[in-house]
């Protein structure tokens, strides 16, 4: 135990409910030379300590006594980006069967740790995990940034060193470049490990890929090949759930994801998904037990959402339960009262009282919903609050919130599958809703090009006024509010500093720098304010 | 098929696998508890020991109901051995653990977390027999991968070299059964092209255990 000096400046965190695993793991990574430990016993604490500390290794046992395990901590912290890629996560389980669930799903931690072990054991797994995390840090930050073509570029050089890294470096290239929307590379990569051997992750990854290139049918072929060989990789069910779902069949999507959820208790995005999906296809009794049984064992966790607790009272209003709808509801408020959590629960109590017949009430609590602010409400809540005005007949309002959400974001494919459910649910056919939907997105891209062309036309003011008025409305969407940026950015340039102009443009692009710190329109926009800032 | 298997039975396997969980989180505590005293390696070594056949036996048990499925991944094999002498260089002080991988290649397919059980099943057992030494080596041979752990103590007694690989007749005290067993199970559920995997014994100076994978 040669470096303790690569060891002494580690932040880390450790999460056990078991009083004296705490106590002895402290010992342990303290022989070890750790001493910067946070050690808690619940992923509550866990969770409010990342709000201000950075961590370099997290050390998590899988079963905590609050419900939520160790797997479905990480895929919340993941999820959200609440940790940096570059953070080891490390599962400590007494259950060696596990590990196979938890490898083969899309949040899978960086290492297992198999309860019992000694300090050496435990020292040297962590010595080459601090390795590979130095050996990663490039990649991992262009990760964070979300900076797929540097993601990849950084990849490049890890692979053509052709150490043990090779793998790895392949990995996370092909995730790069699926998440980069290059499915044509990521496929010949796919098919290059795949000429080495069958490896789950790649045929996923090739099936992922063919998917993105319209090859639902071959795509379908390999992710059910998967299943028949290894049973137990979840992230395929969830997979080819998406596939059936695209394809129109959400009776046999839900089908898979139950047999998912018959194999572990999963993630509560698989739960979500089961639940909505059980609703859509008119069978609320199966969405009110999984979503039930699932509230009631993260009853205290963070991992719970308020749309959880709406898609459970919906499950029951639909039933004509609609006394105990709103029970969930009043319990939801406990939890949940934040402006936008409010409009959602506001939206589920109108649903419910229109299904029992007591309009005034109904009248009264969708009138709460909107009290909210429009158009500062994400996606979900906007489409919690037009359900519940298609349900009161007031159709033109709730066209008009589905309408911002899908322009205020534009490539978020869960926004468009969220919105198409609300039209169908509203008896809109698929053809039809899909029209409307692309007919939005349509209207701001055109919104968008003429703008652009105005600008390049020498017609500034014009291009300002119109791309600034959709900025305010569409703060989301990241090329409207970049060109917004641009085009006063170069109004500053050309004619001079006019002060509330120059307020109103830097206001713009740190939107677009707080979203995306790398998106490639800052350097147009921050070149030209340098150059007449001077 | 999946919720056939969920339905039948399940319940009990659910209470065996709660309880085994429970115990081997108790043995965790007494581990790290003797790891930290530091004057009782072989007690820890017991601890660890009862642990890893918790773990075997319900592997035995998912094997037995064709639930033993592998997850070939890439994986460098002197990593593998590497852990190995981590784990057992603080059980077995006595015994002098050598890890040649001068041979190895840097990656290999299998899945790691069943080929590791295996392979510590093997040291464990040769740390228990040696006289002095133990040495695991990684190669390539021919086509295959081959992890290799010798001792140089008495060597394999003849009627193990001969059996076969069959699951034992009775519970062996030693434990050694179970084992090799499950082992012979893992490399066998590894396959690529025809070739399966396998394990050898011999005796050579000592006991050889050699687990080959395709």
């Amino acid at each position: 135990m040669t470096d303790f000096a690569r060891f002494t400046n580690k932040k880390v965190m450790i999460i056990d409910d078991l009083e004296g695993m705490r106590a002895q793991l402290k010992v342990s990574l303290s022989n070890s030379g750790f001493d910067k430990l946070h050690i808690l016993s619940s992923i509550k604490e866990g969770i409010d300590k990342l709000k201000t500390e950075k961590y370099d290794l997290i050390l998590c046992d899988y079963f905590l006594g609050d419900g939520t395990d160790g797997q479905q901590f990480l895929e919340y912290l993941r999820t959200r980006d609440l940790i940096s890629r570059n953070t080891i996560f490390v599962i400590i389980t007494a259950e060696q069967a596990l590990e196979k669930v938890m490898s083969a799903s899309d949040c899978a931690p960086d290492d297992y740790l198999l309860k019992p072990f000694t300090t050496s054991q435990l020292h040297a797994r962590l010595e080459k995990l601090l390795e590979r995390q130095e050996k990663l840090a490039p990649i991992d930050r262009a990760t964070d940034a979300k900076d797929w073509a540097r993601v990849v570029a950084e990849c490049d050089k890890l692979i053509a060193v052709k150490d043990k890294y090779f793998v790895e470096g392949c990995k996370i290239k092909g995730a790069a470049l699926i998440h980069g929307n290059r499915p044509k590379e990521a496929a010949e990569l796919y098919r290059q490990v795949l000429a080495l051997r069958s490896i789950g992750w790649a045929k996923l990854g090739l099936a992922r890929a063919l998917d993105m290139m319209g090859e639902q049918d071959e795509a379908l072929r390999i992710g059910r090949e998967l299943l028949a060989e290894s049973p137990r990789f979840m992230a395929v069910y969830d997979f080819l759930a998406k596939l059936l779902v695209a394809a129109g069949d959400k009776q046999g999507a839900l089908q898979i994801l139950q047999q998912a959820r018959a194999l572990t208790p999963g993630t509560m995005s698989r739960i979500r998904n089961i639940s909505s999906l059980a609703v859509s296809t008119g069978q609320p009794e199966v969405a009110q037990e999984v979503m039930q049984q699932a509230l009631e064992k993260h009853k205290y966790s963070p991992v719970r959402e308020v749309s959880d607790y709406a898609l459970l009272s919906k499950a029951l209003t639909e039933q004509d339960k609609t006394e105990d709808a709103l029970g969930v509801i009043k319990d939801a408020q406990k939890s949940f009262s934040d402006e936008k959590s409010r409009a959602v629960l506001a939206a589920s109590e109108c649903l419910a009282h229109q299904r029992a017949g007591n309009e005034k009430l109904a009248e009264a609590a969708l009138a709460e919903a909107m009290a909210a602010d429009m158009e500062q409400l994400p996606a979900e809540v906007a489409a919690a609050v037009a359900d519940a005005c298609f349900a009161m007949g007031r159709e033109q309002e709730a066209n008009v919130l589905l309408k911002q959400a899908i322009q205020n974001n534009p490539d978020d494919s869960a926004v468009r599958e969220r919105v198409q459910g609300v039209l169908e649910a509203a008896g809109k056919g698929v053809e039809e809703s899909r029209a409307l939907i692309e007919g939005s997105a349509r209207e701001v891209i055109q919104l968008n090009n003429d703008g652009v062309r105005k600008a390049e036309a020498g017609e500034l003011e014009d291009a300002i006024a119109l791309l600034s008025n959709a900025a305010e409305r569409l703060p989301n969407n990241l090329q409207i509010v970049g060109n917004a940026a641009l085009v006063m950015a170069l109004d500053l340039n050309r004619n001079g500093i006019k002060d509330e102009r120059l307020q109103v443009c830097l206001r713009y692009r740190d939107m677009l720098h707080g979203k995306a710190p790398t998106h490639p329109k800052l350097t147009q926009i921050d070149g030209l304010l340098n150059q007449v800032r001077g | 098929m999946i919720d056939d298997i969920a339905a039948s039975g399940m319940e009990m396997n659910d209470m065996y696998a709660a309880v085994v969980h429970d115990v081997k989180n108790q043995l965790a505590e007494l581990s790290l508890l003797l790891n930290a005293r530091g004057d009782a390696q072989q007690e820890l070594g017991i601890a660890l020991n009862a642990a890893r056949r918790l773990t075997e036996l319900l592997l035995l048990q998912r094997q037995d109901s064709d639930m033993l499925e592998i997850n070939v991944d890439l994986v460098d094999p002197t990593d593998t051995l590497q852990l190995l002498v981590a784990e057992y260089c603080d059980l077995f002080p006595q015994v002098a653990l050598q890890v040649d991988v001068s041979e190895a290649p840097q990656l290999g397919f299998f899945d790691h977390a069943l080929v590791r059980l295996a392979l510590a099943n093997a040291v464990h057992n040769a740390c228990r027999h040696a006289r002095s030494a133990v040495r695991l080596a990684a190669r390539r041979q021919g086509q295959m991968l081959l992890f290799e752990i010798a001792d140089d103590g008495p060597g394999f007694p003849p009627a193990m070299l001969s059996d076969n690989g069959k699951l034992p007749a009775r519970a062996s005290l030693n434990g050694t059964g179970m084992g090799l067993y499950l082992a012979r199970k893992i490399a066998g559920l590894h396959t690529l092209e025809g070739q399966q995997g396998c394990i050898e014994l011999a005796n050579d100076g000592g006991a050889v255990f050699r687990m080959i994978l395709p």
